[in-house]
């Protein structure tokens, strides 16, 4: 978002301060309301739509395959698509093979969740529409798939675990489902500005950001990947390390309360 | 009341359902051969749509030829057929359907505050939030040097050095272009760049044309409305102070002999300077803000944003009183980030509009 | 003995339909009113789509720019989850794709009053989330509704429904799989008159059995074109009893 420079240098002044007062008045820690409905696409196992208050939207289909698991290892698969970009451009591109990383990750989702038989599993086909975004969509993407994947239900298989012997395919009841019991991670995405750190940056509070801080959090502890990302086109600033362990604290803190605040319908 | 992150969940939807009662569109529609016959528009009962009736595209609003016809509006024959989806007006003899929502149309006197978007041979491209940016004529801005200073080759070389890509400024409309877009001008003191502040946004049709659009609030902050929905808060200036005093208050120096309007210069007072060496000071288009704006005045900028942002999200017109009266109801919450929560937006558009019907003040 | 009978002796469809029938056909507009100037969410059996109308606005490449009117931008996204099976490659290159944006802007070219409008950009977003037959006629729809909520001046309304050729028997509103195993048209009708704004036909349709097609069609399109009316009227009366306080 343009922004003049007297306009930056009152945002980086109001943030970088002791106070580290944000445009809006929010605290460090503290979100802005978010719109979150699922279940509205009946040809997919889970849908989930979630609107910021700042008109950023982020759609996520999830849909699942039987594959086989001794040949197919990745049982997650991520694509990205962001309205205007194409799917060649670096933005695209990062954000996919980090949202892939951060549900592969050890530790992030168990997939044991997903295993069918001795020889088959589900796949999972997450599929990401970022309708519209005004600053790194990362968490918001991440937040989309997590109510995604609470509420997508898989068939429920009917034929036997055990499969090696015999030459079957597993057989699926017409009309019961399975309700997917994973806990997905949560990937936060930090504005440094300064000294200080905050979440849920606004697009003002981004373009005025000497750097952004990506924490992931999953199982109630913090995962990896954690990254910096550039928040704006602007030069990127070092940040001590004391400010990347404010930052994990700030995380571990409050991701315990964002996961919470999903569970409660 | 300290939740981190407030989260409204619906499941099994799309999205909200836009109100109660709503239709949900018929299910399995039989529909008949025989609806329909005829060849060309059909005619509606009343032939002559009534004031503030709704009309949509492609619907007869009169057959009547006297009218007119202006926006929103098409004729065939004798027939007047409404383009867009809006309510008719009638005003004298002039017949024209405005639309229910559309982006900010410009007219000849607006205030406005653009972002310059491009910088052009002699003139700046800005935008206001319209259908096309606006210009900004090298001639139609005051050039530091004196009102008299005549423009050079240079300037038109350094036109950065005052305006760039990405600057917020305030401005007039000075006049339309034959397409409808607008030639902005700043010849003025009370327009230009902008600082010391930050920027919001609300649609256009809340803001209402008036007399005035910059007004001085209480904790020392001046808010610019622009008629375009861009809105600017600022730490209020000297020049805010002394706009809203008139002269004879805050120069009480000269005697009954001295004109209105004139400031003279006082040793205890480095604030007066004369209006000429103002418009041509440099300081005009300064980057650099006022070092000296406090920690609680932030605040109170930012405070003054979220009720605007809520007047906005409960679709309540923005006026200078309601700014301040919605501050007020704000007060209630000590913690001003409490203020981007929905159902409080919705309370303090409510205390807004509550206070008013008390007071009798008109809406 | 087949599960299902395309079309029974009884006259019943695949869905229970009968060969008159629309589909459910469920709109709102308004649905982004910060994100686009104006935008549509419609649901058409169990096509779902999202319109996005963003202008009359600044082209962002002067190349583009026409003095005389405003240029019309059609880009349909059909996501990979749309259909029941997941598609494995991505549909944005895609010539059918490509042809159907053609045919929209073509259409939506000689509606909208773009002399009104020049120097502009009008740039129409369509996203795909689910999709089972019918799809053009939906996205025809979709557009209308778009264009009507951000205040831009046409002539008149475009409603686009989907027709296919059982044999002999005209069928209103085909899904996919009526689709996939019979010829089917698609037609954009100007509003209430029988003119066509687009005929599509990519199948094999008999011309002696062409009138009887295009007779439901147009009929069906002036049902849709009501429930789309009825809905903007709906909504323009509460905005205007908003907008009295």
């Amino acid at each position: 978002m343009p922004l003049s420079i007297a306009e930056k240098s009152y945002l980086y002044d109001s943030l970088s301060s002791n106070a580290g007062t944000r445009p809006d008045g929010r605290l460090p820690h503290q979100f802005r309301p978010l719109e979150v409905y699922t279940d509205f696409l009946p040809s997919s196992n889970g849908s989930s739509r979630i609107i910021a208050s700042d008109s950023s939207e982020c759609i996520v289909s999830v849909k699942a395959n039987v594959v086989d698991h001794q040949v197919q290892q990745d049982l997650f698969q991520v694509e990205v698509d962001i309205a205007g970009q194409r799917d060649d451009s670096s933005e695209v591109e990062t954000l996919t093979s980090l949202l892939n990383r951060v549900l592969e990750s050890r530790g992030s989702i168990d997939a044991s969740k997903l295993k069918l038989t001795r020889k088959y599993s589900y796949k999972l086909f997450i599929d990401v529409l970022v309708i519209s975004s005004s600053s790194h969509p990362v968490s918001l993407i991440s937040f989309t798939i997590f109510s995604a994947l609470n509420s997508t239900y898989l068939p429920k298989i009917i034929s036997s675990f055990d499969d090696l012997e015999v030459e079957e395919l597993p057989t699926f009841h017409d009309a019961d489902m399975v309700k997917l019991d994973v806990s997905p991670p949560l990937v936060f995405i930090l504005a440094v500005v300064g000294e200080n750190v905050f979440m849920d940056a606004a697009a003002n509070e981004s373009e005025v950001a000497d750097n952004g801080l990506i924490i992931t959090w999953s199982g109630d502890k913090i995962v990896a990947p954690i990254r910096t990302v550039a928040l704006n086109n602007s030069d990127v600033k070092g940040f001590n390390p004391l400010v990347l362990q404010r930052g994990i604290q700030m995380v571990q803190q409050y991701a315990g309360d964002v996961v919470r605040a999903f569970a409660n319908l | 009341m300290s939740s981190i992150i407030s989260i409204a969940k619906r499941k099994g939807a799309f999205q909200q359902s836009i109100d109660a009662g709503f239709e949900s569109g018929s299910e399995d529609e039989d529909v008949n051969m025989s609806d329909s016959i005829d060849n060309g528009p059909t005619h509606t009962q009343e032939s002559n749509s009534t004031e503030g009736h709704i009309v949509t595209p492609g619907e007869l609003v009169t057959d009547d030829p006297v009218w007119m016809r202006g926006h929103g509006t098409y004729f065939l024959d004798n027939m007047t057929y409404s383009s867009v989806a809006g309510t008719v007006s009638r005003v004298n003899r002039l017949l024209s359907v405005v639309p229910l929502r559309s982006r900010y149309t410009p007219e000849t006197g607006d205030h406005v505050v653009g972002r310059i978007a491009e910088v052009g041979n002699k003139r700046w491209r800005v935008d206001i939030g319209g259908k096309q940016h606006a210009v900004l004529m090298l001639g139609s801005v005051n050039l530091p040097g004196g009102i008299l200073r005549r423009k050079s080759e240079s300037d038109e070389l350094q036109m950065r050095s005052f305006l760039k890509e990405g600057d917020l400024l305030n401005a007039e409309v000075q006049s339309l272009f034959q397409d409808g877009s607008a030639s902005l001008h700043t010849r003025s003191l009370k327009y230009g760049k902008l600082r010391n502040g930050q920027f919001c946004q609300v649609p256009c049709s809340l803001i209402v044309r008036s007399k005035n659009h910059t007004h001085n609030l209480p904790g020392n902050v001046t808010v610019v409305l622009g008629v375009n929905g861009y809105i600017w808060l600022r730490k209020t200036s000297k020049m805010d102070m002394a706009r809203d005093a008139p002269s004879g208050i805050s120069a009480p120096g000269p005697s009954n002999g001295a004109p209105i309007g004139a400031k003279t210069l006082r040793s205890s007072d480095s604030v007066s300077i004369t209006r000429l060496e103002e418009e041509s000071s440099w300081q005009i288009y300064s980057d650099e803000n006022d070092p000296t704006i406090s920690v609680s005045l932030r605040q109170t900028i930012s405070r003054y944003a979220n009720v605007i942002k809520a007047l906005a999200f409960c679709e309540i017109d923005i006026t200078h009183e309601r700014i301040v009266s919605a501050y007020e109801a704000s007060m209630v919450y000590p913690s001003v980030g409490s203020l981007i929560d929905r159902e409080v937006m919705e309370t303090i558009g409510q205390d807004v509009l509550t206070a008013e019907k008390m007071r009798g003040t008109p809406s | 003995m087949s599960r299902f009978e395309i079309y029974s002796p009884e006259g019943l469809r695949v869905d229970g339909r009968r060969w008159n029938e629309l589909r459910r056909f469920d709109c709102s507009i308004n649905t982004h009113s910060h994100a686009a100037d104006g935008s549509s969410y419609l649901e058409q059996g169990n096509n779902k789509i999202i319109t996005l109308v963003k202008g009359p606005k600044e082209p962002s490449l002067r190349s583009q720019m026409d003095p005389t009117k405003a240029l019309l931008k059609v880009s349909v996204n059909i996501t990979k989850f749309s259909k029941t099976e997941r598609s494995k490659t991505s549909h944005k290159n895609e010539r059918r794709v490509l042809e159907i944006q053609t045919a929209l802007t073509r259409t939506f070219n000689k509606n909208v009053m773009l002399h009104i409008y020049p120097r502009t950009l009008i740039d129409i977003e369509i996203h795909v989330l689910q999709q089972d037959g019918g799809l053009v006629g939906t996205l025809i729809n979709g557009i209308t509704l778009a264009l009507i909520d951000a205040g831009i001046a046409m002539f008149d309304y475009i409603s686009g429904v989907s027709v296919g050729l059982y044999d002999t028997t005209p069928l209103l509103e085909v899904n996919s799989l009526e689709e996939n195993v019979m010829s089917s048209v698609t037609l954009g009708v100007v509003g209430k008159t029988e003119k066509l704004s687009l005929l599509l036909v990519e199948d094999k349709i008999p011309l002696d059995r062409l009138e009887s097609v295009l007779a439901i069609g147009i009929a069906g399109a002036h049902r849709v074109r009501e429930l789309m009316d009825s809905e903007l009227r709906k909504r323009a009366e509460k905005r205007v009893a908003n907008s009295t306080n």
